[in-house]
């Protein structure tokens, strides 16, 4: 037995003790259950087996059980350890509270009872003894629980039938009729005797059982399902229930009835007045709530804050006060106005909850949308998604509601007066309203009443010095102020003067010039005033003023005095020790001088003071009258008050005379618009509107700009015209950007002023502006006036659809931590983003008071004590990952270290030198460090100008500035180039079309098929382009056909024999004459029949990849071969931006071959042939790569680049004639060969349309002009012509440009001719009218050709652009062999200014001049002279294998002869140059020529020079000659000349 | 001195209701990290599934990042868009996932939500087209309450991402 257990037992034993002294209806119970136990249970044979035995001890802990239930839970626990089950606790509490039920229900019947007097309580002692044995049956079950469970089982089917028949039992008790009291109980009686078993009791018992069970805490319980528990329990109370139903039956007898108690409603009302305290709801008095003799202080007049009070109804107020007043007399309760304590209410005015929106309604800002409509895809926006850009548009709007001039040059001097009286009268207005001298007045007489309180010291407590330091200010103050009073008085005064005065003058001038021209009219109406009170008031003043000085006066006096007596002793001091030491200096003087100089300096003289001068009243009182009298209305004197009024009329025009008539005239005619420019870019204009003839104009047009970025400025042009004339800009007004917080609606009308600085004059009426004009008669007091005016406007945000204002962010890279930043920032949190002045704001707060312990102040206040407090708080930076530092691996400086990372980094961004490296290698210590130094000796030497390679400096910083700028657009390009449009993507093939005419593969191919067969003429296929991404090197090639040539010059016969010179060129007026006839073809008589004059070849080379063709015969060769010459991109990136920048030439170069015997003994002539082939260059044709690329084909006759002395060779003309091409080939002058040169595959070329927009912004940004090749296709920069001569480096167009422009200085008409050209490609040449034809100007070559020259090399004219009009070929054909240039025909020529679109006086870009620096003559020199020895250097370079002897003497002779083609032109200089040089070197077998170019680096000279070929002589005994000479002409323009020969001594 | 290579596609999207769509997509990563090569952003081609209701784009993503710190780890914010018959586009929805913190290849699947508006917006999205978008891209991805939005599911988008880790074990990370 547990000793937990046995306490249990014993509180459950008391329990029932007390109960049982009165429970009548449980000892029923009891006896029932006792009798039960007697009756053997009717259940099932296998139950009355197993139960019987315990029958004995079980019946006894029956009768405790229902009170031991709840305990009991606990109990269990102890001993046997088993887990609590939740459900038997709860079964447990049930019991209980229906325990509870059941005892007051019984103690209600108990007391009913004990009333009527029951019979005594059987005592409960029998049970009480018997308990013993019980605890002993409780081990017994202790042992044996497996039977328990089983017996529990057949319980359970046993219940159902056994609730039955309790209830039919309970049933039966209650139908018994009711036992007489004075027996134990009715229903024990009844049990007693009629008791008869029934299965009922089993169930009783098997519960009493269960019970006991859990009493004794045994393993069955877990078996007893808590349902069937409650059921059991609630079976219990229906029991008690029906016991009590049965005890009420029997208390009726007990009751007697009695009326109802009744106590007067008057009793009741006194009875509660005595216990209730009802408070008065009349309002407290004040003295009441307060301490006594205690005033109630307000704290919110004294300027502190107090928050908003509850709300609590008057009366509820009322009544609480005084129930406080009487129930806690304390007053602790009021405050010191005398109301109850209160905080401010706590409730705000929005709920602090979000509230459930509707949705769509959400307000965050973060969180805000927007609708957006679907919209079309627009390219630019591509990459938007989380960059931060600003989204959506903002909008600006000005209101432009007029524009008045206050002065205009027709301005009649009426006019002018009229303005000034109405700018006066405006100040007038002005002033009036400010009424500064009223104020001032107004102050000076309360600063006089308080001295004179302040005199009379009423209030002892003050101290006196006090008093006399306020009296003091005071003074000081009336003094200050009384001066400003007069100055703003006289300055009424004086205005009002000058308004009458202007007046006066306008009322003679109208009369004067006898008619009106404004209908201003002054009014100046007269106040009366009381002259008596006014003469007072007005001596008062003067006698108060007069009193004050003198005061004023006697201080200062007295001040004087002061100093003046101090001084004066000091200065009689002085005097005594003068006097003392002029004694001490006698006595002194036998001393040795030394000690005199020791001495101190004698003082100097103060001089003797002057005492000063009282003052004098009447002088004083005088001064003081004076100047009332100039500054203020004399006393009695009617106030004047102008009015300003336009009731005035004007004189109709015919009654003027005729100067007035013209200027209203041209008034008339004159009209005003204003142009808005936003950024300095016009973004729109206004109507224009006549100017009325008060010089107003209405516009009241509102634009509303659309703008992306945070205006930079906002400027209005003011511009008028005159009749049709072009409009002339009068003024800029400059209108300030509003604030963030101005918006639409609220935003004011102000007025901007402007002025002009024209200068006009006008032979009428009109004072004209900038001009000298006079009122008077004899011209003096001249006036100059400015044409000026107010614009009267108002800039402000537009609110968009949802209220938001819509105004970029101020700071393009604010935006992302806007939101973020709103929660910290206070400034933000007030919604002023704007304001960035901390200090403007703090002032600002400080001057308007804001209440500080306003908690709607608080953000605002916390910021201005943080910005007061001191500058380093306020936060500058933002931090958005704050434990970023302590959670890092490494160092930023590792980081960067990295030279992996950094390779890779400089491979993403496509830098130059590592834009295709490929592979990378993983580990920094297998990067070399030099990979980077090109890199960064490049970004090193971006500043330094190295002059190495081009050797003249300027040159040298034009490449510098070309590179920079190159590399530059090519930084921005990259970013362009990631843009692909769908072709760049996408190859796709011509859907076939029936309808269409070409490609029409249905329609047309049909026909196709049953088309012959003709091999022999094949059909050109068209070829399919490719996208330059996926080729690779060798995939690519050149394809030259070389189809054949004009006019090769011959070789001259054996220079033995002189002949006549020919002339091969003619004078400059038969070149371009049409008649061909002009020339005398010479005949070289000598020239055996048959012989071949020259054998010809071409070689191709490109990219140092030489091809050549066969050898033709003659001058006139054929060779219609095809070379096939590989391409490489450079660094193998075939993508279009790489192509474009491909910067290499074909160089087509045509040879002649010469074979030379060179069999020295003629024995062997018959065994071999030993010949040696020599090839002299011809000439040569350069075509750009980049023009193939982007023609993709070219296709003609090109002139081909024949030096202008070719040793040995003429040309040959007689065969021409003879064969009658004469009216075709004799036109041109020079050789000529066919070409066709195409790319295989063909290649797209990148489009160069598209950039177009995105290069004029930038060329607006950058002014700078690259040449075609490093911006091929990008985009085409036009530079203005000064610039192009800068940096002499410039395309077609800039030649072009320059060259028409000296055309038109030297009076020629001239044009500029956009067209195309082989080989360039899209062009401009140069067109002139001579006499009466028209030249063809190639401005890169400098040839001109006749209009109908066959050869020209423009193959078509779009347009021509003349200097005031541009002309677009309408014509049918455009080469310019069938057009014609007569561009008055509009039928022909399409002009871009028109009668609709006028020419609106357009100023020209270029500069007004060009300013010419002259060369440095010896930098030209010497720039030779390096050149020279870099060719020669390069010569030797190229024949590695070879000795290189130069010969110096032809060198020198070459060199003389240089100049001499200068200055000719290289024309008309062969003959005698060939002359020359050959009786110098006559035993020379010589081949040679002269190359001219335009200098600009040394690289392409040195590749001209390659390509000609001389060093390929292999001969032994071969000498060279090379002379270098360089012509300087203005703006570091040279000229060069290479002289490159080949010498062979000649046996 | 840790890299991440990123190295994957935007495979498409399922579950939209329009058909034709087209996918913006950006990298966001914080402060510590580096880009070292890749686009950070893009957009996708507008497919039109013929056949099924997946939208296939395909799009590559190749990226390669150095970082010093795991803080900030990229994350992909995506934007669904689909075109109409007009050519106007419309968002569809808003997604945004981490990349993997793991190496190897991982399917994502990254549902996507678009906002609702009020009625009258919804109204005038079925009718005429557009609807709202968030004026600020960032709440995509940022941790900003976003609980007053009132949006609707969109489809999902399909990503497949390799990644490839490297030196992450040099400072204690294990992956």
């Amino acid at each position: 037995m547990n000793p937990k257990e046995e306490k249990v037992k014993i509180i459950a034993e008391e329990f029932t003790e007390n109960e049982e002294d009165a429970a009548v209806g449980r000892r029923k119970k009891k006896v029932q259950r006792q009798q039960r136990k007697k009756q053997p249970p009717t259940a099932g044979p296998e139950e009355m087996v197993s139960e019987n035995p315990h029958l004995g001890p079980q019946q006894e802990p029956g009768q405790e059980e229902p009170k031991t239930h709840l305990l009991s839970t606990t109990a269990r626990r102890g001993p046997r350890s088993l887990p609590p089950i939740p459900s038997a606790s709860r079964t447990g509490f049930a019991e209980f509270s229906m325990r509870e039920r059941m005892r007051e229900k019984l103690q209600a019947a108990r007391s009913k009872a004990e009333s009527a007097l029951l019979q005594e309580i059987p005592t409960p002692r029998p049970r009480r003894l018997r308990s013993p044995s019980e605890r002993e049956s409780e081990t017994e079950f202790g042992t044996e629980p497996g039977k328990e469970v089983r017996r529990t089982q057949q319980e359970d089917d046993s219940q159902n039938y056994s609730k039955v028949k309790f209830h039919d039992s309970a049933r039966k008790i209650k139908s018994k009729p009711q036992v007489p009291p004075g027996f134990p109980s009715p229903e024990e009686a009844y049990n007693f005797f009629t008791f008869n078993f029934d299965p009922e009791p089993e169930e009783e018992r098997s519960e009493e059982e269960k019970a006991g069970a859990k009493t004794r805490g045994g393993a069955d319980q877990e078996a007893v399902s808590p349902g069937q528990q409650d059921e059991e329990e609630l079976l219990d109370g229906r029991e008690a229930e029906d016991l009590l139903l049965g005890l009420e039956h029997m208390a009726d007898d007990f009751v007697a009835i009695r009326p109802a108690e009744y106590e007067s409603v008057h009793r009741w009302l006194q009875k509660e007045k005595e216990m209730l305290f009802v408070p008065s709801r009349l309002t407290v008095p004040t003295y009441k709530k307060l301490p006594e003799n205690v005033q109630p202080r307000f704290l919110e007049d004294e300027g502190l804050y107090i928050g908003a009070r509850p709300e609590v109804a008057r009366t509820t107020g009322n009544i609480m006060e005084n129930r406080l007043l009487v129930q806690e007399p304390e007053r602790g309760w009021f405050g010191d106005d005398g109301r109850i304590l209160a905080l401010p209410s706590p409730i705000k005015p929005f709920p602090s909850r979000p509230p459930v929106l509707p949705p769509g309604q959400s307000t965050a800002a973060e969180l805000e949308t927007l609708y957006k409509k679907a919209v079309k895809y627009v390219h630019r926006s591509q990459h938007m998604i989380g960059s931060g850009d600003p989204s959506g548009n903002f909008q600006v709007d000005i209101d432009i509601s007029g524009l008045i001039f206050t002065h205009h040059p027709c301005f009649s001097r009426e006019h002018v007066l009229a303005a000034k009286l109405a700018q006066l009268y405006d100040q007038y207005l002005a002033r009036h309203q400010r009424n500064k001298a009223k104020f001032l007045t107004d102050k000076l007489h309360a600063l006089r009443n308080a001295v004179q309180t302040g005199l009379n010291p009423e209030k002892p407590q003050q101290s006196l010095e006090t008093t006399q330091k306020t009296i003091k200010e005071y003074k000081a103050e009336i003094w200050q102020t009384r001066r400003l009073r007069d100055a703003e008085q006289e300055k009424d005064r004086t205005l009002l003067k000058t308004i009458i005065k202007v007046w006066k003058e306008m009322k003679s001038l109208r009369e004067f010039q006898r008619f009106t021209n404004t209908p201003l009219k002054l009014v100046l109406r007269k106040e009366k005033v009381d002259q008596k009170a006014d003469e007072e008031a007005f001596e008062a003043e003067i006698q108060a003023e007069i009193s004050e000085l003198l005061e004023e006066h006697r201080e200062e006096y007295e001040q004087k005095m002061e100093e003046y007596r101090a001084a004066h002793q000091q200065w009689k001091a002085w005097k005594r020790a003068q006097r003392a030491r002029k004694k001490k200096k006698k006595h002194a003087a036998e001393e040795p001088p030394d000690e005199e100089t020791e001495e101190a300096p004698p003082e100097e003289d103060p001089g003797k003071p002057v005492p000063p001068e009282p003052t004098d009243r009447a002088v004083l009182e005088q001064q003081v009258r004076e100047r009332a009298a100039q500054s203020r209305r004399r006393p009695g004197e009617p106030t004047l008050v102008p009015e300003l009024s336009l009731a005035g009329s004007v004189t109709p025009n015919d009654q003027c005379p005729r100067v007035e008539v013209l200027r209203r005239e041209d008034v008339r005619r004159r009209s005003v618009y204003l142009k808005v420019l936003f950024n300095n870019k016009e973004v729109s204009r206004t109507v224009s509107r006549q100017l009325g003839a008060d010089f107003r104009v209405h516009f009241g047009q509102i634009f509303n700009l659309q703008i992306f970025n945070w205006p930079e400025s906002l400027t209005l042009q003011v511009y008028e015209t005159v009749g049709h004339s072009s409009a002339t800009l009068l003024a800029e007004v400059f209108l300030p950007i509003p604030e963030t917080t101005v918006v639409t609606g609220r935003a004011p009308i102000e007025e901007v002023e402007f002025s002009s600085n024209q200068h006009v004059t006008l032979d009428h009426e009109g004072v004209g502006s900038g001009v000298p004009f006079s009122f008077e008669a004899d011209g003096s007091n001249q006036l100059i006036l400015m044409t000026s005016g107010k614009v009267s406007h108002s800039v402000a945000w537009a609110i968009g659809e949802n209220g938001i204002p819509l105004i970029p962010p101020l700071s393009q890279q604010n935006i992302g931590f806007r939101s973020a930043l709103k929660r910290a920032d206070a400034i933000s949190s007030i919604g002023t983003s704007g304001l960035a002045d901390m200090k403007k704001l703090a002032k600002w707060a400080t001057e308007s008071k804001l209440d500080p312990n306003d908690p709607n102040n608080a953000p605002l206040m916390q910021l201005i004590s943080v910005a007061t407090s001191g500058e380093s708080y306020v936060p500058d930076f933002f931090r958005l990952e704050q434990l970023q530092q302590e959670f890092n691996f490494v160092s930023d400086e590792e980081l960067n270290r990295s030279k992996r990372f950094r390779l890779l980094q400089l491979r993403n961004q496509e830098v130059p030198e590592f834009r295709n490296y490929k592979q990378i290698p993983v580990y920094d210590r297998e990067i070399m460090e030099k990979v980077f130094q090109d890199y960064e000796k490049r970004l090193r030497d971006r500043n330094v100008i190295e002059t190495k390679d081009h050797i003249d400096t300027h040159r040298a910083t034009v490449a510098k500035y070309l590179q920079q700028v190159r590399e530059s657009v090519i930084n921005r390009f990259l970013i362009a180039k990631h843009h692909f449009l769908l072709t760049d993507l996408v190859v796709e093939e011509e859907v076939p079309n029936i309808s269409s005419e070409g490609s029409g593969i249905l329609g047309l191919s049909l026909f196709k098929l049953a088309e012959q067969k003709r091999p022999l003429r094949p059909r050109r296929k068209g070829r399919k382009k490719v996208t330059a991404q996926s080729l690779s090197d060798g995939d690519v090639k050149l394809l030259v056909n070389i189809i054949r040539a004009y006019d090769i010059p011959v070789r001259t016969p054996t220079p033995s024999k002189f002949q006549q010179p020919s002339r091969t060129s003619r004078t400059f007026v038969e070149k371009h004459a049409a008649s061909p006839s002009t020339h005398s073809p010479t005949h070289s008589a000598d020239y055996p029949l048959g012989q071949v004059l020259v054998r010809p070849f071409v070689e191709v080379s490109f990219q140092r990849t030489i091809c050549h063709t066969t050898t033709a015969e003659g001058p006139n060769p054929s060779w219609n071969e095809e070379l096939e010459l590989p391409f490489r991109a450079p660094n193998g990136d075939y993508s279009t931006a790489s192509l474009q920048s491909v910067k290499d030439d074909v160089f087509i170069n045509i040879f002649d071959e010469v074979l030379y015997d060179v069999l020295e003994d003629d024995r062997e002539r018959g065994r071999g042939i030993h010949t040696r082939i020599e090839r002299h260059w011809l000439g040569c044709v350069k075509i750009p790569f980049s023009t193939i690329y982007f023609q993709s084909r070219i296709d003609g006759t090109f002139k081909i680049d024949i030096p202008p002395v070719l040793l040995g060779y003429s040309k040959e003309r007689s065969m021409m004639i003879e064969r009658g091409f004469d009216s075709v080939r004799s036109l041109s002058e020079g050789s000529y060969i066919t070409l066709f040169i195409t790319m295989e595959p063909q290649l797209v070329p990148g489009e160069s349309v598209r950039e177009k927009e995105l290069v004029a912004r930038y060329v607006s940004l950058i002014p700078f002009l690259p040449d075609t090749v490093s911006f091929a296709g990008i985009c085409d920069l036009w530079s203005t012509s000064d610039q192009f001569l800068d940096l002499l480096a410039g395309d077609e167009e800039e030649h072009a440009v320059l060259l028409c422009n000296y055309f038109l200085s030297l009076g020629k008409k001239a044009w500029l001719v956009m067209g195309s050209a082989i080989p360039e490609g899209a062009t401009a040449y140069v067109l002139t009218w001579e006499q009466n034809h028209y030249l063809i100007w190639n401005p890169c070559s400098g040839h001109f050709y006749g209009q109908f020259d066959t050869f020209c090399p423009l193959k078509s004219v779009g347009c021509l652009i003349g200097p005031d009009n541009v002309w677009f070929n309408i014509q049918q054909y455009d080469s310019p062999l069938r057009i014609n240039f007569d561009v008055t025909k509009p039928k022909l020529w399409k002009s871009f200014f028109s009668r609709s679109l006028p020419y609106p006086g357009l100023s020209s870009v270029q500069p007004e001049e060009l300013i010419y620096q002259c060369t440095d003559k010896a930098a030209a020199a010497e720039l030779q002279d390096r050149i020279e020895k870099i060719l020669k250097e390069k010569i030797m370079d190229w024949r590695p294998r070879h000795l290189t002897r130069w010969n110096r003497y032809c060198t020198s002779t070459l060199r003389h002869f240089l100049p001499l083609l200068e200055r000719s032109q290289g024309e008309d200089v062969e003959d005698d140059h060939r002359a020359e040089l050959l009786k110098q070197l006559g035993d020379y077998r010589f081949s040679g020529f002269p190359l001219h170019m335009a200098y600009s680096e040394v690289k392409p000279l040195i590749e001209a020079v390659y390509s000609t070929g001389v060093h390929n002589i292999d001969v032994p005994n071969v000498e060279f000659a090379l002379a270098v000479y360089i012509h300087p002409y203005p703006k570091n323009v040279l000229s060069v000349w290479i002289y490159v020969a080949s010498l062979i001594r000649s046996r | 001195m840790a890299e991440v290579h990123v190295i994957g596609q935007i495979m498409g999207a399922t579950g939209f209701s329009e058909s034709s769509l087209f996918c913006k997509w950006g990298i966001h990563t914080g402060a510590a990290w580096k880009l070292l090569s890749g686009v950070r952003e893009g957009q996708t081609q507008v497919d039109t599934p013929q056949v099924g209701d997946m939208a296939y784009w395909s799009h590559p993503i190749d990226l390669h990042f150095a970082t010093k710190g795991l803080q900030g780890w990229p994350r992909l914010h995506l934007q669904v868009w689909s075109q109409d018959g007009f050519g106007r586009c419309q968002l569809e929805g808003y997604g945004f996932c981490h990349v993997p913190s793991s190496p190897g290849t991982h399917q994502l699947q990254c549902p996507t939500w678009r906002p609702l508006g009020s009625w009258r917006e919804q109204l005038a999205r079925v009718f005429v087209g557009g609807g709202p978008q968030l004026l600020h891209g960032d709440t995509i991805y940022s941790g900003a309450d976003r609980y007053r939005l009132h949006t609707a599911a969109g489809g999902t988008v399909h990503l497949e991402l390799g990644l490839l880790l490297r030196h992450f074990d040099r400072y204690g990370v294990e992956c």
